[in-house]
């Protein structure tokens, strides 16, 4: 049986280089200090990826867009065997990646893993993250129930407000001036084709940059001499830590699609006045309050106006920080963007938060 | 239902039980099987020379001690008090039934708790071999305890034919021993045996997590493989149990699972079949995560990792134990009284004669909405909360009166082709009661305008 397996792995490895590939994985080492926690959060964000994509195609085979959107969703979650589990670990593993993205990107920024030469994985990071945030506002709508089709309509009154072209992209993304059925079938293209498309790109560039580089040492670890820092090879070590926090991850996803499952709620009525507490998943949560605060402050346009030049603003800022805090040696810039990061961080949780007491 | 309401806001007093009892679980079912890991881990030791486990053996049967001597027995006693509590009806058959059986138990209890004192207290004081058989007194001490309570959690989802021929004759108690060793018994027992065994493994993984693994390599390696290899027998043995197991649950109760896998969706009719899953889904991964953490690279496993595998562990027994007590729906004595106390052989009575007549907390004065509180309390608060664990008020949603009367009828009627049938108790009592509960229901809901 040995002889067996041994010649088939020959004739693989003479086509497809296996033996090359395993002598680079186990040549790969992995940090190993007390932050090595952190590194994880990549790996469950491209895990959860995966969940994604493998329930988000199991949903496929029964969701229809446009009319019958609603119908569809609610004979997958009543009717269809195991609907149910599919659609739950669907949204949840969908709210776990954006908060495994959100995690990762802090993390990356306080490790300071975006210095040269990582500036690339950084932006990449960045596009990633915004990619994503996409793939959840156009999936919300997706079920067509009461709560996605105000939130949506409320969601796309934003970039409506934006000068002069607001009104036209709002417009083209709506399909029309309402949300409706034209809206539910362009964000199913973008949610299932245009969004995967761009992101398996995105990916792909950054976890070639991940590997290119390597896992970068948070700025404690760069300051030990050489031979006193601790590795780990990637093959099998780490993977296999990886694989055991991706079961964990796994378990995690499975309490909450078992113990929580995903309401389906009403069908949509745009007839009917919006119910109350209207509100956007807890990841636009920070967004949608600054607005209302601003829009408190500065009644109608011009607060929404000044909302959008807020978040770009700070959007270019985090964007540009590699090309400001660029070595070791940037001393005060350092620790001069670290305390940017944590107020970005706790503004970021002050508001979600006070988003939610104030529904 | 002569007993007080016990009113737990929010949670619900079913609740209040199930978080002590999986509290209680995870720390009794430990002080049996951690009971037989500290004296076979001594006797290992000992014949292979390995005097260098001794000293964390010694650590491990303090944090024993503690753990269950003090949490494990004051959470016992709190699930005590809180089913007395909650269901005082039921806990009242169970102790008519089996007072002399918890008598037994107790006995064992108190040999238990001195046992594991004098085998922490004794450590390096008396001979090693009179000391492994001070452990074993424990280990066989503390089986026993759970030979005995096994018998009376078992009897609560099959009573047993012969105890329920004489149910409510007052000649219960001359069928103990049928009812003690019921149909699920010896399934139960080896079902619990397994996860004492696993769970012994798995808390002293956590004590293991906390050995130096760069000062005493040789002394880490050896505990946490020795440790994880106390998983290996309930993982290839367990499903045979639970196969054997559902075997012998009655087949109304086993429908119960079916329902779920057959037409599972997000309502409450399909808890069984998630929290189900969740069992298997949470043993797969606790033995995935600890061979990956702790048997690959046992020198370097870490305390957070073992608290990791503990939260699966805890995420296993308790869907587990939840699983257990949907299983018995809608009952909480198996064919003999249903979940809201109301025995079986009553209902006829209590639809002829009225629930509210046998009850001392309503008077001749109580308006219709006092009553149908009362009948509330009584026949719904079991499993049902005003506003938010099985929700009233969600449940009800936008129905107005006249609908909610037809609701209770169909649970009144308890027709055999009834989709709440499987679940739910039937609704008892007059026409006028059944009434005054939907004039109190509509006062919960929020009727359509």
């Amino acid at each position: 049986m040995k002889t067996f397996i041994n010649s088939i792995y020959g004739w693989a490895d003479a086509r497809l280089g296996l033996e090359e590939l395993s002598h680079f994985a186990r040549k790969k080492t992995v940090p190993e200090h007390a932050h090595s926690f952190w590194y994880y959060w990549g790996g469950l964000s491209l895990f959860f990826f995966l969940v994604q994509a493998f329930t988000g195609i199991l949903l496929l085979l029964y969701y229809r867009p446009g009319p019958e959107a609603f119908e569809s969703v609610r004979q997958i979650t009543y009717e269809m065997h195991f609907g149910w589990l599919i659609r739950s670990t669907h949204s949840w593993a969908a709210n776990l990646m954006v908060f495994a993205v959100f995690v990762h990107m802090f993390s990356v920024f306080f490790m300071k893993a975006y210095r040269s030469p990582r500036e690339f994985g950084w932006w990449s990071g960045l596009v990633l993250l915004m990619v994503v945030m996409v793939f959840g506002f156009s999936g919300y709508l997706l079920p067509m129930n009461e709560l996605a089709y105000f939130a949506t309509k409320v969601g796309l009154e934003i970039p409506a407000s934006t000068p002069i072209i607001g009104p036209k992209i709002a417009e083209l993304v709506r399909g029309g001036l309402e949300v409706n059925e034209v809206t539910v079938q362009r964000f199913f293209a973008l949610h299932v084709v245009v969004l995967p498309a761009v992101f398996a790109v995105l990916l792909g560039f950054h976890l070639w940059l991940v590997q290119k580089h390597g896992n970068a040492l948070p700025p404690s670890e760069e300051a030990k001499p050489a031979q006193e820092r601790k590795t780990v090879p990637f093959f099998p070590n780490f993977l296999m830590k990886d694989l055991a926090v991706w079961l964990v991850a796994l378990n995690i996803l499975a309490v909450l699609a078992a113990v929580f499952p995903w309401e389906l709620g009403q069908p949509a009525d745009a007839l009917k006045p919006a119910p109350q507490g209207i509100h956007p998943e807890w990841y636009f949560m920070s967004q949608f309050q600054v607005l209302k605060v601003l829009g408190d402050w500065m009644p109608g346009a011009v607060g929404e106006i000044a909302g959008i030049l807020l978040f770009n603003v700070c959007l270019v800022l985090w964007f540009l920080v590699p090309l400001y805090d660029t070595s070791r040696e940037s001393g005060r810039r350092a620790r001069r963007v670290t305390w940017l990061g944590l107020v970005a961080l706790i503004a970021l949780i002050i508001t979600t938060i006070w988003g939610y007491a104030v529904l | 239902m002569n007993y007080p309401f016990w009113i737990v806001p929010h949670i619900g007093s079913g609740w209040v039980i199930g978080l002590i009892a999986i509290f209680h679980i995870m720390i009794s079912h430990f002080a049996v099987g951690g009971g037989l890991y500290l004296p076979l881990a001594e006797r290992k030791a000992l014949r292979e020379n390995r005097r260098d486990w001794l000293e964390t053996l010694r650590g491990h049967s303090k944090f024993f001690l503690i753990l269950t001597g003090v949490f494990g027995a004051v959470s016992g006693v709190g699930i005590w008090f809180s089913i007395g509590l909650a269901n005082p009806e039921a806990t009242s058959t169970l102790i008519h039934n089996f007072v002399f059986a918890w008598a037994i138990e107790w006995v064992f209890f108190m040999i238990e708790l001195s046992t594991a004192a004098v085998y922490y207290y004794t450590w390096g004081r008396i001979p090693h071999e009179l000391h492994i058989k001070v452990g074993y007194v424990y280990a066989v001490t503390s089986l026993f305890t759970l030979i005995i309570i096994n018998g009376i959690l078992a009897f609560m989802l099959t009573p047993s034919d012969a105890w329920l021929a004489v149910a409510g004759t007052g000649a219960e108690a001359s069928r103990f021993w049928q009812a003690f060793f019921n149909p699920t018994y010896w399934p139960s027992l080896v079902l619990r045996t397994l996860v004492c065994i696993s769970l012994a493994g798995i808390w002293a993984l956590v004590t293991c997590s906390r050995i130096d693994g760069a000062k005493n390599p040789s002394l880490k390696t050896s505990l946490v493989r020795w440790s994880a290899k106390w998983l290996i027998p309930s993982y290839l043995l367990l499903p045979f149990a639970l196969a054997w197991y559902l075997w012998q649950v009655p087949e109304s109760q086993r429908f119960l699972l079916q329902l779920g896998m057959s037409t599972a969706a997000p309502g409450m009719f399909t808890q069984l079949t998630r929290m189900s899953l969740l069992i298997v889904l949470s043993s797969v991964t606790l033995v995935g995560v600890v061979y990956l953490l702790a048997w690959r690279t046992p020198e370097k496993f870490r305390f957070s990792q073992a608290v990791v595998v503990l939260f699966l562990g805890l995420v296993a027994t308790a869907a587990g134990e939840y699983s257990r007590e949907m299983l018995r729906k809608p009952y909480v004595v198996g064919q003999h009284m249903f979940s809201n106390g109301v025995r079986r052989g009553d209902v006829d009575k209590f639809n002829q004669e009225g629930y509210l007549t046998h009850s001392p907390w309503v008077t001749t004065t109580s308006s219709t909405l006092d009553q149908g509180q009362i009948m509330f309390r009584g026949q719904c608060m079991a499993c049902h909360t005003a506003d938010s664990y099985r929700s009233m008020r969600g449940l009800l949603g936008e129905r107005n009166r006249d609908s909610i009367a037809s609701l209770l009828k169909i649970l009144h009627d308890y027709k055999p082709d009834s989709p709440y049938r499987a679940y739910m108790p039937p609704l008892v009592g007059t026409a006028g009661e059944i009434s005054a509960l939907s004039d109190y229901l509509t006062t919960l809901g929020s009727p359509a305008k």
